[in-house]
C-alpha cells in the first residue's frame, strides 16, 4: 500500500458510493444497489462491509485488515430511470471486482456515465404520444380516445419539461401536469376529438402515476427491505392521490 | 377477438415506448416491447382457463421474468432492464387511478373495495417476479455446488 493509504481508501468508498448512488437513482433495486457496494469495496481489500440502502440514503462501513474503519453515508434526493446507465455501472462494478482499477480511473469511468446521451427532446415527445395513445386504447379506448391522448402526451411532455425546470417541489410537477390533462380532456371533448373521458386520462395517467414504484415497493417488502418499501408504498400512494385530484379538478 | 389483438399490440408499444422513456439503448428496445407483448399475452391466455385474475397476473409476470433473466444473461446485462418496461401492461396504473378517484369523490365503499383489488394485483406481480428470480437463483446455486463437488472429487 501507499503512503497516502488513507487517502486512497476513503477515496474509493467515496467512488464505491458514487456508483451506489448513480444506480439507485438510475432505477436500481435496493439489494442490487447493496450487493454492488459491497463486492466494490471487498475488491478494494475490505475485510469487512455494512450497508444499509433505503430509497432516500446510503450507509456504507468499511472494515480493513489493518482495524481501520470508515463510514460514509450518501444522500439520495430524486429517482430518474435511467436503464443505459444502470446497465454501465452494472459494467463497471463488474470491471472493479476482475481488475481493481486506481480510485483516478473509476473516477474517470464514472465520468464517461454521466455524461452518456439521453434521447433528444423530439424522441421522447413521439415516445409519450406513443405511450398515451397506447395506453388509451389498451385500457379500452376506441381509435380517437387513442388520437386525443397521443396529443395530450405530447403537451403535457412540454409542461412537464417546463415545470422539470421551474417548479421546486416534484409534487406540485405531478399536481398541476394531472391538472393540465384533465382539463385537456375535456376540451378535446368538447372539440369533438374523442368519446370516452376516462380512457383519454388513463393513457396520460399512465405517463404520470407511480405504478411501477408500487410494484417494486411491495417486491421490497416481500423481499425483506421493509423500510424501503413502506416508504416508496406511502410516496405512491400520496403522489397517485395527487394525480386523481389533478385529474378530477375540471369535474367538480 | 379484436379487443385480444388491439391489446396485445398495444401492450407491445407502450411497453417499447416506456423502454424509451427510461432511456434504453439499441436493439434491447425491442426486446422490452416483446417482453410486454409476452407479460400480457401469458395473462390472457391464462384468463381463458383461470377465473382468479391475481392468478392470472402473476402467472404473466412470472412469464416475463423468466424472458427477463434469459435475456439478461444473453445480452450480459441487469435484469431490470427487461422487468422495467416489461411489466407496463401488467402494472395496475388504471386500477390505482380508480381506487384514487373512488377516494376522491369519497365514495368509501368502493374506495376499499377497489383499493384492495389494486393492492391484490401489485402482490400478484411481485410475487411472481420474486418467485422466478429466487428459482433461478436456488437453480444457479445448486448448479454451482455441484461443479464444485465435481472439481473435489
Amino acid at each position: 500500500m501507499s503512503e497516502n493509504a488513507q487517502d486512497t481508501i476513503e477515496g474509493f468508498l467515496t467512488c464505491a458510493l458514487d456508483i451506489g448512488e448513480r444506480m439507485l437513482i438510475s432505477g436500481g433495486e435496493v439489494n442490487r444497489v447493496e450487493d454492488t457496494i459491497t463486492r466494490v469495496c471487498k475488491a478494494a481489500g475490505a475485510q469487512r462491509v455494512d450497508v444499509y440502502t433505503i430509497t432516500s440514503s446510503i450507509v456504507v462501513t468499511m472494515g480493513m485488515p489493518d482495524g481501520q474503519v470508515i463510514t460514509q453515508t450518501r444522500r439520495i434526493s430524486r429517482q430518474k430511470l435511467d436503464m443505459n446507465a444502470l446497465d454501465r455501472l452494472n459494467d463497471l462494478s463488474r470491471y472493479i471486482c476482475q481488475t481493481k482499477p486506481s480510485v483516478a480511473e473509476v473516477r474517470s469511468m464514472l465520468k464517461q456515465i454521466e455524461v452518456l446521451p439521453q434521447y433528444s427532446f423530439g424522441t421522447q415527445v413521439v415516445m409519450y404520444a406513443l405511450v398515451s395513445g397506447s395506453c388509451a386504447m389498451f385500457f379500452g379506448g376506441n381509435g380517437w380516445d387513442g388520437l386525443a391522448s397521443a396529443l395530450i402526451g405530447v403537451l403535457l411532455k412540454f409542461v412537464q419539461t417546463f415545470l422539470n425546470k421551474t417548479c421546486p417541489s416534484d409534487f406540485f410537477t405531478i399536481i398541476l401536469c394531472s391538472i393540465f390533462g384533465g382539463v385537456m380532456a375535456h376540451l378535446f371533448l368538447r372539440l369533438g376529438l374523442g368519446e370516452n373521458p376516462a380512457m383519454i386520462n388513463l393513457g396520460n395517467i399512465m405517463l404520470l402515476i407511480p405504478g411501477i414504484k408500487l410494484t417494486n415497493a411491495i417486491r421490497d417488502m416481500i423481499r425483506g427491505d421493509t423500510i424501503t418499501g413502506v416508504l416508496c408504498f406511502a410516496e405512491a400512494v400520496i403522489v397517485s392521490m395527487a394525480i386523481a385530484w389533478g385529474f378530477a379538478v375540471i369535474t367538480f | 377477438m379484436e379487443r385480444i389483438l388491439i391489446q396485445l399490440i398495444t401492450a407491445f408499444t407502450s411497453s417499447l415506448g416506456f423502454a424509451y422513456i427510461f432511456n434504453v439503448k439499441g436493439k434491447r428496445i425491442f426486446y422490452d416491447g416483446i417482453g410486454g407483448f409476452l407479460a400480457w399475452g401469458v395473462q390472457l391466455l391464462a384468463a381463458a382457463f383461470l377465473t382468479n385474475e391475481a392468478l392470472c397476473y402473476l402467472l404473466g409476470s412470472a412469464a416475463l421474468t423468466a424472458y427477463a433473466e434469459g435475456m439478461a444473461r444473453w445480452q450480459k446485462c441487469p435484469t431490470t432492464l427487461f422487468i422495467v418496461a416489461g411489466s407496463i401492461p401488467l402494472i395496475p396504473g388504471g386500477a390505482l387511478y380508480r381506487t384514487m378517484s373512488y377516494g376522491i369523490s369519497r365514495d368509501w365503499q368502493a374506495f376499499f373495495n377497489q383499493g384492495l383489488e389494486t393492492l391484490l394485483l401489485a402482490v400478484a406481480i411481485s410475487a411472481g417476479i420474486l418467485i422466478v428470480m429466487v428459482l433461478d437463483q436456488i437453480w444457479h446455486n445448486a448448479r454451482a455446488l455441484s461443479r464444485k463437488r465435481k472439481a473435489q472429487a
